[in-house]
C-alpha cells in the first residue's frame, strides 16, 4: 500500500516531523516554511487528530531530568490463549509506557514486550518481579541496552 | 525546578495547543503571563529537561508500517553490522543489547514491501542466515503513553 497522503498532507508531516521551532507562534512558523497559510496547516493537524493520526503534540521530556532515568525493555513468553488477560495486567503497571504483542518465531518465542521505568535499575528490577508475579508469567528477559546505535525522531520517507 | 515550571512542563507534556498563539493558551491554563510561559519554556530546552516539541503521529493510520527487528551477528561483526544497518534512513533507532539477538532496531517505512526489502538486504549483506534475523510487527497494540516516546533506555 502506498502513502494515502495529499501533496499537502505531505508538505505538513515533512515540516512537522522536523519538531516545532521554540516560538511564540510555531505554527505560523512551520507554515510560513511551506508556504501556506497557518490556518491551512492548523485545520489538517486538528482534522489528524480528530481522526488519530496525530496522537499529540507536546514536549519530549528527559527522563533523567525528571527522575526516571532507567527503562528497560523486557519481553515476556505468555502462553497465546493467555495474551489478553496478561497483556491488559501488565500495561496497568504505570511504570510500564509501552506495551505490545509480537510475533514469533522458531529461534525466538518471546511474544509480548513492555518498556518498564523507574529511578534506578533496582527499582525496574522490583517492578519487573512485582510484573512477573501479577501475571503469573515466569518465562521473561531483561534486555538490557548496552549501547545506543542510532536515535533520531521517527523519520518519514517520501515519495518511494 | 519549581511549581510553576512542573506546571508549565505539565500543560506542554499533554496537548500543545492547536492554536496560532499556543502558549496564551497555555499561559490562561496555568494562571501566569505568556512571557513568562514561554521564558520558562526556554529555559527547561536549555537545561536538557525538554528535550523537544513534537509531534507523536500513528505512522500506521498515515499509511506507513514500522516494525521492530532484530539480529544476532558475532561480537567482531557488532561495528560494521551496525553501521550498515544505521546508513538506512528508515532504521529511527537502534540498539545494541545484552541478548542472544544483540543488535535491535525499529524502521519506518511507506510500506510493508519496503521493510522486507531493507531487512533482505540486511541479512544478505551480513550472510545471516533466515533465523538470525526477527521481524517483529505490533500484532495488538495494549499501551502506549507518548509522553515517554523519546525515553533513554537503560544503560
Amino acid at each position: 500500500m502506498e502513502s494515502i497522503l495529499s501533496d499537502l498532507e505531505k508538505r505538513i508531516l515533512a515540516v512537522l516531523q522536523k519538531g516545532l521551532p521554540l516560538t511564540l507562534t510555531p505554527y505560523r512558523d512551520m507554515a510560513g516554511e511551506i508556504g501556506i497559510e497557518p490556518e491551512q496547516l492548523l485545520e489538517v493537524l486538528r482534522r489528524w487528530d480528530a481522526d488519530g493520526r496525530l496522537r499529540r503534540i507536546g514536549a519530549v521530556v528527559s527522563h533523567v531530568k525528571v527522575g526516571l532515568s532507567v527503562g528497560s525493555m523486557v519481553v515476556w513468553e505468555v502462553e497465546p490463549d493467555l495474551v489478553g488477560e496478561v497483556g491488559r495486567t501488565l500495561a496497568s503497571f504505570s511504570q510500564v509506557s509501552h506495551a505490545y504483542q509480537r510475533p514469533t518465531s522458531p529461534s525466538w518465542r518471546f511474544n509480548f514486550y513492555t518498556m518498564v521505568h523507574g529511578a534506578d535499575s533496582d527499582e525496574v528490577d522490583r517492578t519487573v518481579r512485582q510484573m512477573s508475579k501479577a501475571c503469573g508469567v515466569k518465562k521473561y528477559c531483561q534486555l538490557h541496552t548496552k549501547r545506543e546505535l542510532k536515535k533520531v525522531p521517527p523519520t518519514y520517507i517520501m515519495g518511494r | 525546578m519549581d511549581d510553576m515550571d512542573r506546571k508549565v512542563l505539565a500543560a506542554l507534556q499533554h496537548d500543545f495547543p492547536l492554536s496560532q498563539e499556543p502558549y496564551k493558551v497555555i499561559a490562561e491554563k496555568v494562571g501566569t503571563g505568556v512571557e513568562e510561559v514561554f521564558k520558562r519554556v526556554r529555559a527547561l530546552v536549555d537545561t536538557g529537561a525538554i528535550r523537544r516539541l513534537g509531534a507523536s503521529l500513528d505512522s500506521r493510520k498515515l499509511g506507513y508500517r514500522s516494525t521492530l527487528a532484530a539480529v544476532r551477528v558475532a561480537d567482531g561483526d557488532i561495528d560494521s553490522a551496525s553501521a550498515a544497518i544505521s546508513a538506512y534512513p528508515e532504521v529511527t533507532h537502534s540498539y545494541l543489547r545484552n541478548s542472544e539477538f544483540n543488535i535491535w532496531f525499529t524502521l519506518i517505512a511507506a510500506n510493508e514491501a519496503r521493510i522486507a526489502e531493507i531487512l533482505e538486504e540486511i541479512r544478505l549483506h551480513l550472510s545471516l542466515d533466515s533465523d538470525d534475523i526477527l521481524n517483529l510487527p505490533v500484532e495488538i497494540l495494549f499501551k502506549l503513553d507518548a509522553r515517554f516516546n523519546a525515553a533513554k533506555t537503560q544503560k
